[in-house]
């Protein structure tokens, strides 16, 4: 057979399509079981809702622009009813879609970027650096990091200012979002570092070393790309686990009352004092979407599990 | 349990408090520009009051020797005083809701792992069938769902809508109970939802961990081999197949209880628990530092000795460990 | 002149001892050795064995046929059910053990070894079914008995030594605690009988005392092994049967306790069923061999006539696999192709698609098991009913996988 030279673009190119097909058959497989097409059913529609809430229901209703009377049960003109200033839930809840989306998707890239930073240098580096960075990582696992998450938030406040806007959002949710993720990485981190601790013994490592490669080198070409399956699976349970966060912290009254997310409408709804009225709908809506998106995550971490861990399978 | 198991752990966990006493140091006083700003929001104190505040503070020695004092003080349960509670120490402020929180969740968890355990164990047993498909089903719902949101539904339900139970607090406003017993019932009916909140939600991840971890254990050798001595099924479970699959669950009760302190805060919100969680909301819109830093302190090494605990449990029940 | 020693790893130990223990050995061929009877022990055994003898119906169970042979197995099949059919593991596999006799299932990976040793006390996923056979021990059929019914004879009269002994011991719970515990519960003794007895095994297996309360971690991979042994000898159960017991250890640790299997087995005249792919721990320890093939019988018979003069192809295709330690340097034979698929297995005789001397009659018929004057039974075309030397016929009860039926009494080709 005469050798033939395949250029970089080809070889990118063959990589690529093999890639893609992986993917594909993965979804396939991912969307057959009952869990992991529920999840990505759920997901889809919120990620519908949260992309375009303007075509759904409208603006934001604000204080000035509220549609209806206060707090009244669902009915026809308001299907889930209104809030203590008369806004239409309906309009509030699916806005506060896109707002608790969007935290929680960049605190979990914020933690999962950390988490797979520390864990792969401290997997691949090993020795000291990996003791101080595993003590490091030990200690944010003990710690309440809610608590720290929540003394955090208004010291940061405090520094930035609080009526400012970054990135189109306003402060307080940045900082959330930032408060989040700076707290939530240990896991990710420990997580990653064992996978990166047993890649660095294969062999492709060695070569990888023995043509010289630096350390640096090997970790983004050779540990990155063999820990994003274990980060992706990770990621989504972090999503989860971000998105109840910022629910918590805005119920306690981190949120913004402007950009209201889920978590900021049951803070409104506990501080009406709906609850002891019975004002039921004013928590329900945006109740019932936290348990269903977080619900939507967890199937979908547990599917993926199954996936990348077959030895259970058989059992079940 | 060898010694050194038992040392080592100790060791671990007062570094770990020393650590987590040191970032409160930090938090505080370290960070950029804080210390002025928190202390002296009001524009109009003069430079003299400063200067006195500032002393006062000991904030114009070097950063080492602040921390030294700090260490210092906060061993002595000087905490500081609190802002909003005008003067009183942050101890005194902190004791004074420390009980009702400890009662809330000490029990919730206690419930939430004897029940979470046996139902884990039990539906893994026997798993298939409807009612194991429905019973995963509502555990995967209360796993999902933030304590506090529970709570909320509990709340609506029971206490407003049915009226079957008080809506808020810990014991009913302005009543004069005649006997012991009166009152423990009043603190009993208070006590009710905000415990069955917390503890569902417990029990939700405790038994499904437990039915994971059961379906895993009982498909290892050894269980085939009790199987092959012709020993009962249940007594299988019993005597083999729990103690090992309760190992995970143990760990995750460890690590929950940092959790948990999130929930703790929101349920008490929820249902005006006068604890730590209500207290928590309250110097976090009034800025109280001093009492803030104070309840992460406390929350944090209750953690750690937590932890600690957990640790030596999971040492009784894991030989593998001790090694 | 000794007989031609069957392949083995070059086992033999250096000091003088072994060697007069292994010349002891295979002076009295295998298949004149005088069937030990199980009441032959030692007396410090025998009298271990009358403190636990009071509540048990020793020798023999209630509705037990005090002539039958020990375990006769009988066209035993059993299929997996998966997700897109049934996978024949074992299809019609027969064989008879007798008193103190050591058998040996030998095979490649999942050629239904183990299937059929788990078969005997029903310890198969919930997914296998045994569809059709018998298992008979002292003439009682334990096939169609319910699961209660059954409990009653796992371990007090069929044990089984697991492979792989750090997994098959529970890792919380200490060695002793495990060894005494059939005694307890199955038996009934109180608690201080059964730790007493407990110790009188690990001397048996020659652990020393204290080490029985250590956890399965604390010891080594041997000694492991050995409180397995310990463990399966609680009972006194008839049959012991081995599945790998000396696969995960390495060959040191595998000749100390096959030697102690071999000890056993004289002074306490243990039956034993040993399963394993290695055969030259068969050639060591068993009596007679059994090898299977894709869920079939190939070939049975006593050690040394099927490893010296070896009538399946697939037997002696798998004998020559095994590097021999005196024969002159060569390249390892290896059977051409994998085994089968047994959810399809092939048609007619198994083996047909591999094997060097198929004739178009391998691919259409099963063969029928012909047994031998020196007591070889084959299942292979080669050698059809009527050969010169058979005795016996047997037609496989298997379902028929021929296009025409099996015709005993064909004339040899």
């Amino acid at each position: 057979m005469s050798a033939t030279t395949v250029s970089p673009g080809e070889l990118r190119a063959a990589r690529l399509r093999l890639r893609l097909r992986n993917s594909a058959s993965f979804g396939r497989r991912l969307l057959s079981r009952p869990e992991g097409l529920l999840g990505i059913i759920i997901l889809a529609f919120f990620s519908v809702l949260a992309a375009v809430p303007e075509l759904l229901v409208g603006a934001l209703e604000t204080a000035t622009t509220a549609s209806g009377s206060r707090l009244q049960p669902p009915s026809a003109a308001h299907p889930f009813g209104t809030d203590r200033l008369g806004r239409d839930m309906l309009n509030l809840t699916v806005h506060a879609t896109r707002i608790s989306m969007v935290i929680g998707l960049l605190a979990t890239a914020i933690t999962v970027f950390l988490g797979a930073l520390i864990g792969i240098v401290a997997g691949f580096l090993g020795g000291l650096v990996d003791t101080i960075l595993m003590r490091i990582t030990d200690f944010f696992l003990v710690l309440p990091t809610f608590v720290l998450a929540l003394i955090l938030a208004p010291i940061l406040l405090d520094i930035i200012g609080a009526n400012a806007q970054l990135f189109g959002m306003r402060v307080t949710l940045v900082v959330i979002v930032v408060v989040i993720g700076v707290t939530s990485w240990a896991s990710t981190a420990r997580i990653i570092r064992s996978q990166a601790l047993s890649l660095r013994e294969r062999t492709f490592v060695a070569r990888a070393r023995v043509i010289g490669s630096g350390s640096g080198q090997i970790m983004r070409r050779h540990i990155l790309p063999n820990v994003v399956g274990l980060v992706v699976a990770n990621a989504v349970l972090v999503f989860a686990g971000a998105i109840l966060t910022e629910t918590t912290l805005s119920f306690i009254g981190l949120g913004d009352p402007f950009q209201p997310s889920w978590g900021q409408i049951l803070y409104a709804a506990n501080a009406a004092g709906a609850l002891p009225i019975g004002a039921w709908w004013f928590m329900a809506w945006p109740a019932a979407s936290i348990i269903l998106v977080v619900l939507a995550f967890t199937l979908l971490g547990s599917a993926l599990d199954d996936l990348l861990n077959p030895r259970l399978r058989a059992r079940r | 349990m060898a010694g050194g198991y038992i040392g080592r752990k100790l060791l671990q966990a007062m570094a770990t408090i020393l650590a987590i006493v040191i970032l409160n140091f930090v938090l505080f006083r370290a960070m950029p520009g804080s210390p002025e700003r928190v202390l002296l929001r009001n524009p109009n104190i003069s430079a003299a009051a400063k200067a006195e505040i500032r002393a006062q503070w000991g904030l114009d020695e070097p950063l080492p020797v602040q921390l030294v004092s700090y260490l210092g003080a906060t061993a002595q349960g000087d905490l500081g005083y609190s802002f909003k509670y005008r003067g009183q120490p942050v101890l005194d402020v902190l004791g004074s809701r420390f009980w009702p929180t400890v009662i809330l969740f000490g029990l919730g968890q206690l419930i939430a792992v004897v029940v979470g355990i046996a139902l884990g164990a039990y539906s893994g047993w026997k798993r298939g069938g409807v009612a194991d498909y429905v019973g995963n089903g509502i555990s995967l719902i209360f796993y999902s769902a933030p304590y506090f949101i529970i709570g909320m539904v509990l709340l609506v339900v029971f206490a407003s809508m049915l009226g079957w139970f008080p809506t808020a607090g810990m014991s009913s406003l302005g009543v004069r109970h005649a006997t012991l017993a009166d009152e423990l019932i009043d603190f009993g009916r208070h006590l009710f939802l905000p415990l069955t909140a917390v503890a569902i939600g417990l029990i939700g991840q405790y038994s499904i961990l437990m039915r994971a971890s059961i379906v895993e254990t009982l498909g290892d050798d050894y269980v085939t081999t009790a199987r092959a001595k012709g020993l009962r099924d249940g007594y299988v479970l019993r005597a083999h197949a729990l103690p090992n699959a309760i190992l995970p669950t143990a760990s995750l009760v460890a690590i929950n209880i940092g959790y948990v302190v999130a929930g703790a805060i929101t349920v008490e919100v929820v249902f005006n628990w006068p604890g730590l969680g209500t207290l928590t909301v309250e110097a976090l819109s009034a800025r109280d530092f001093p009492v803030l830093q104070g309840i992460f302190l406390l929350l944090s090494v209750a953690v750690v000795l937590a932890n600690l605990v957990a640790d030596l449990i999971y040492g009784v029940l894991d030989p593998r460990v001790r090694a | 002149m000794n007989p031609p020693d069957p392949q083995r790893l070059g086992r033999e130990r250096p000091d003088a001892l072994a060697d007069e223990h292994r010349r002891a050995q295979h002076s009295a061929a295998s298949d004149d050795r005088p069937e030990a009877p199980r009441q032959a022990i030692s007396p410090s055994v025998i009298e271990a064995r009358e403190r636990t003898r009071g509540r048990r119906q020793w020798p023999l169970p209630k509705l037990a046929d005090p002539n039958a042979p020990l375990l006769v197995v009988d066209d035993l099949t059993v299929h997996y059910r998966l997700e897109d059919g049934w996978v024949r593991a074992v299809d019609g596999v027969s064989f008879r053990l007798d008193d103190g006799q050591a058998l040996g299932l030998a095979g490649e990976s999942g050629c239904g070894k183990t299937t059929t040793a788990l078969s005997l006390v029903r310890l198969l996923p919930a997914n296998a079914r045994i569809k059709r056979g018998k298992v008979e021990l002292f003439g009682i059929d334990l096939v169609p008995k319910s699961e209660s019914a059954l409990q009653r004879y796992r371990w007090r009269e069929i044990s089984i030594v697991f492979q792989g002994a750090m997994n098959a011991l529970n890792p919380v719970l200490r060695v002793g605690h495990q060894i005494a515990e059939p005694l307890e519960m199955r038996l009934g003794e109180s608690r201080g009988r059964a730790r007493r007895r407990a110790l009188e095994l690990l001397d048996l297996v020659g652990i020393p005392r204290q080490r029985g309360n250590a956890y399965p971690h604390e010891l080594s991979g041997g000694m492991r092994q050995r409180a397995m042994i310990a463990m399966a000898l609680a009972c006194d159960p008839a049959v012991v049967i081995g599945d790998e017991p000396t696969t995960a250890l390495d060959v040191m640790v595998q000749a100390q306790i096959l030697e102690l299997l071999e000890q056993l087995r004289r002074e306490l005249g243990l039956s034993l069923v040993l399963i394993t792919h290695d055969l030259s721990v068969i050639a060591e320890t068993c009596d007679r061999v059994l090898v299977m093939y894709a869920g079939m019988v190939a070939e049975e018979g006593p050690v040394r006539r099927v490893f010296a003069a070896p009538r399946h192809p697939y037997t002696t295709s798998l004998l020559r696999s095994f590097p021999s330690i005196r024969a002159s340097r060569r390249t390892l034979d290896v059977i051409p192709g994998s085994p089968p698929d047994l959810r399809n297995p092939p048609t007619g005789c198994r083996f047909h698609p591999r094997c060097p001397a198929a004739m178009a009659v391998c691919s259409e018929q099963v063969p029928p098991e012909v047994t031998f004057e020196d007591g070889v039974r084959v299942a292979c075309h080669l050698f059809p009913p009527g050969s010169p030397g058979s005795v016996a016929v047997a037609a496989p009860h298997g379902e028929a996988m021929s296009s025409a039926a099996a015709a005993p009494g064909k004339p040899p080709s």
